[in-house]
């Protein structure tokens, strides 16, 4: 096990220096010049935007990493202040943890994806990334709750449960794993990350916690200011 | 076909195991240890990876490779239980544990008579096989102080020798010392919780754990980085077995480790002895230790399972299994939880030992007259982490929301972005009892990756007696919640009767041969140099963690091996 674990750590951390793991050390000249890419692509809804910002290609295709981003971001969205599944750059953590650790759940995803995308063309006349928010959010529900008959395998709640999950730890998993963006899971909930120790004064606060940056396993950011 | 010969061979070189082989090394006894997983080093567990530790559970065994199924009942088809408690590696489960590290009650070792004698014969719930167990607290109390010094356990003594001691645990069994360390510093759950629950009349106490409040024998103490629970620790101030016996062992001289084995069968002849074990390689050799003594000590599952595989026409159900009870009388601790959730401070549960960091234990064992309360025994009561680990991770995955909020969207973003650095979780460890229907056999259909049959439980734990005991746990705990001033107190919804943590039984020991597996030293009654070791050999199972309980049987195991056994080979009893 510890083999295969090494394995993983190396294929992250090789692909990590062009992409995800390293994201806090982009220059924001690099990180403008990509929203100003973005910008100029063609105009659609927040949610397809989303798609198109996010960064993917180990595994999903195009169109399908638009239905993860904007399925990922309803579940967790962002507004001001709160940074949410885009913002973490979970699509990214799911992207490559479905072309390593997780390559035997590709057909989970390659089948939930289309039967999603079935239940939506049957409810709405079109595949989930290009619904709005409010229909994107009804689904859902109805995944969530088992109410999508286009659903045989996966189920829909075991569809549901796995994004969510992924989800979850694309947003809090260090950015070593490609999400977490800037650490933004953490700045959301207020974690500082990989601190080595607390003294007796951090544990008898009723503050939170400021006193040293966030810090996560590859690199420092200069600041817990969210 | 390799072939090495000594005088002891440990299958398992975790909490018992490690015990033994450093005990077994110093008495001049030559000793090969097996272990499935690798030999760490403290250094491997410097990164503070909540996915890969808590979410992925790398230091413990891959389901996939290594499945153990479950099923509610004999009627039902088993599938593979997510995650396993226990370790995959030298050290076992002492290296990602909690730490947790209790004595048990005095009724804790005769349940069924305490039972009796207080509330009658007719108390003992039907389809229960609580037997008590052959040995009792006071003779085991001088190994519980002996693995308390030698590894290294932080805590305050709640009862000295008969005294009371205010702000220890006043009721737990009398103790002739104080625990070695000062116990762990105090977080602001404990700051929450034990004012809230003395003012309910309650007896809080940090929890004692196998993790170092200061230096001890040359390691340091404990930096509070909260990357306990399911983490190696990073400076080695977790008394694993990894950083206390196995060095031990190793100075010997003659202790031999052999990691990447998967033992697969005990030999036997027609004598009625054990001769050795044989193990798959890394590189999927076939190889054979003979030896003069075999230990058993890796976790339940394994032991029985080994024992099934290792039939013989000599055993035909199984080695040491004459009683038919391998396999039978399986036990699993439920957690009862609640949460509390502040609005006006932060708790910052992720500060700390994350391990039920402190606890009560007024409503366990038989501390509280269960008349007419509709079931017997009861659950030591903690607060903490919800995933006994306090990342947003665990806590994303262990937390559910209170009625009204969602699990996902805008809503539930807004309390967790809230609430995650200013609630607690309050769990009860129920002791659930044995019944001899609740069992694990050998899986017909699912398979490892050596190709041996995995191990299946039947097991389900809603029983009338457990749950009416999980009901009045849970209220309990609502009411400290509310006493520590929490803004908002739910309680967590029930799986549907999985086993929880603590897996235990399976070779149970007692005083008759006809309703047990092994003998109070856990020697088969059938095949004497033969011995089991582990929670395997527990009749019944606390309200407490069984770690500690595990390392003190091992080294009465030990000093009877050492002391008696090897002057004259033969049944201890």
């Amino acid at each position: 096990m510890s083999k295969h674990d090494e394995g993983r750590r190396a294929f992250l951390v090789a692909l990590g220096a062009g992409a995800a793991a390293t994201t806090a050390l982009v220059p924001d000249a690099l990180a403008k010049s990509n929203h100003q890419h973005q910008a100029d692509a063609p105009a659609m809804d927040h949610a397809g935007m989303a798609g198109m910002s996010a960064r993917h290609g180990a595994f999903f295709n195009d169109e399908d990493s638009r239905t993860i981003a904007a399925f990922t971001e309803r579940l967790m969205p962002g507004a001001p202040g709160k940074p949410g599944a885009t913002d973490a750059d979970v699509l990214n953590y799911i992207d490559l943890a479905l072309a390593g650790p997780y390559a035997d759940e590709q057909y989970f995803y390659r089948c939930g994806v289309a039967q999603l995308d079935a239940h939506c063309t049957q409810s709405y006349g079109k595949p989930f990334r290009n619904l709005t928010s409010a229909q994107q959010d009804e689904t859902i529900a109805a995944l969530e709750q088992g109410k999508a008959p286009a659903f045989v395998w996966p189920t829909a709640q075991a569809f549901f449960n796995t994004v969510h999950k992924h989800t979850m730890e694309g947003l809090f998993a260090d950015p070593i794993y490609g999400g977490n963006k800037d650490f933004a899971g953490w700045r959301l909930v207020g974690f500082p990350g990989a601190q080595p120790e607390f003294t007796p004064e951090d544990m008898q606060s009723r503050e939170a916690f400021t006193r040293e940056p966030i810090i996560g396993l590859q690199v420092r950011a200069k600041s817990v200011k969210g | 076909m390799a072939i090495e010969k000594t005088d002891v061979v440990i299958v398992g070189v975790g909490a018992a195991g490690g015990i033994l082989a450093a005990e077994l090394g110093k008495a001049g006894m030559k000793v090969i240890g097996l272990e499935r997983g690798p030999r760490l080093k403290t250094s491997d567990f410097e990164p503070h990876d909540e996915l890969r530790y808590f979410q992925r559970q790398d230091l413990r065994p891959d389901p996939k490779r290594m499945p153990v199924t479950w099923r509610p009942n004999a009627k039902a088809t088993a599938h593979p239980i997510p995650s396993q408690n226990n370790g995959n590696q030298a050290g076992g489960g002492t290296v990602h544990y909690g730490a947790v590290s209790w004595r048990f009650h005095e009724d804790d070792f005769r349940v069924r008579s305490q039972t009796i004698e207080r509330y009658g014969a007719d108390a003992i719930p039907e389809g229960s096989s609580i037997i008590d167990w052959p040995l009792s607290y006071a003779e085991l109390e001088p190994y519980y102080e002996r693995a308390e010094y030698e590894l290294g356990v932080s805590g305050k003594a709640g009862n000295l020798k008969g005294k009371k001691v205010d702000g220890g645990n006043v009721f737990e069994a009398s103790r002739q010392r104080d625990y070695p360390l000062p116990p762990l510093l105090n977080d602001q759950v404990g700051a929450n919780f034990e004012p809230a629950a003395r003012n309910l009349g309650l007896h809080p106490f940090p929890t004692p754990h196998a993790i170092l409040s200061q230096r001890y024998k040359d390691r340091p103490g404990c930096t509070y980085c909260g990357f306990c629970q399911a983490f190696g620790c990073h400076v080695g101030a977790k008394s694993s077995i990894l950083v206390t016996k196995l060095p031990e062992a190793d100075a010997t001289g003659n202790f031999k480790l052999i990691t990447g084995a998967m033992c697969y069968r005990v030999n036997s002849d027609n004598s009625g002895k054990v001769t050795g074990v044989s193990y798959y390689g890394p590189d999927r050799s076939d190889n054979t230790i003979e030896a003069d003594i075999v230990i058993l000590a890796p976790f339940i599952y394994d032991n029985v399972r080994l024992l099934l595989l290792s039939k013989t026409e000599k055993f035909p159900d199984g080695l040491a299994n004459s009683s038919g009870h391998v396999g039978r009388h399986i036990m699993a601790h439920i957690g009862a939880r609640a949460f509390a959730a502040f609005d006006d401070r932060h708790v910052n549960v992720y500060m700390g030992p994350s391990a039920q960091k402190n606890s009560l234990d007024d409503y366990n064992a038989d501390n509280f007259d269960h008349k007419d309360l509709g079931f017997i025994r009861g659950a030591q009561i903690s607060a903490g982490p919800a995933g006994l680990e306090g990342g947003p991770l665990g806590t994303a995955m262990s937390m559910n929301p209170p009625p009204g909020v969602p699990r996902w969207g805008a809503a539930y973003r807004d309390f967790f972005a809230k609430y995650y650095t200013r609630h607690t979780a309050l769990t009860g460890q129920t002791e659930n009892l044995p019944y001899a229907d609740q069992a694990i056999d050998l899986d017909p259909n699912v398979r490892d990756a050596w190709g041996l049959p995995a191990p299946r439980m039947t097991y389900d734990w809603r029983r009338p007696n457990e749950k009416a005991r999980v009901e009045f746990i849970q209220k309990k705990m609502v009411e400290i919640g509310r006493a520590m001033g929490a803004a908002q107190v739910w309680t967590a919804p029930f799986g549907p009767g999985a086993p929880g943590a603590h897996h235990q039984g399976g070779t149970r020991m007692g005083s008759e041969p006809h309703e047990s597996v092994v003998n109070k030293y856990s020697q088969s009654w059938d095949v004497p140099n033969l011995f089991i070791m582990g929670s395997s050999t527990h009749p019944t199972m606390s309200g407490f963690n069984p770690t500690l309980t595990i390392q003190a049987l091992a080294y009465m195991t030990a000093e009877a091996i050492v002391n008696r056994y090897r002057k004259n080979p033969g049944a201890l009893i």
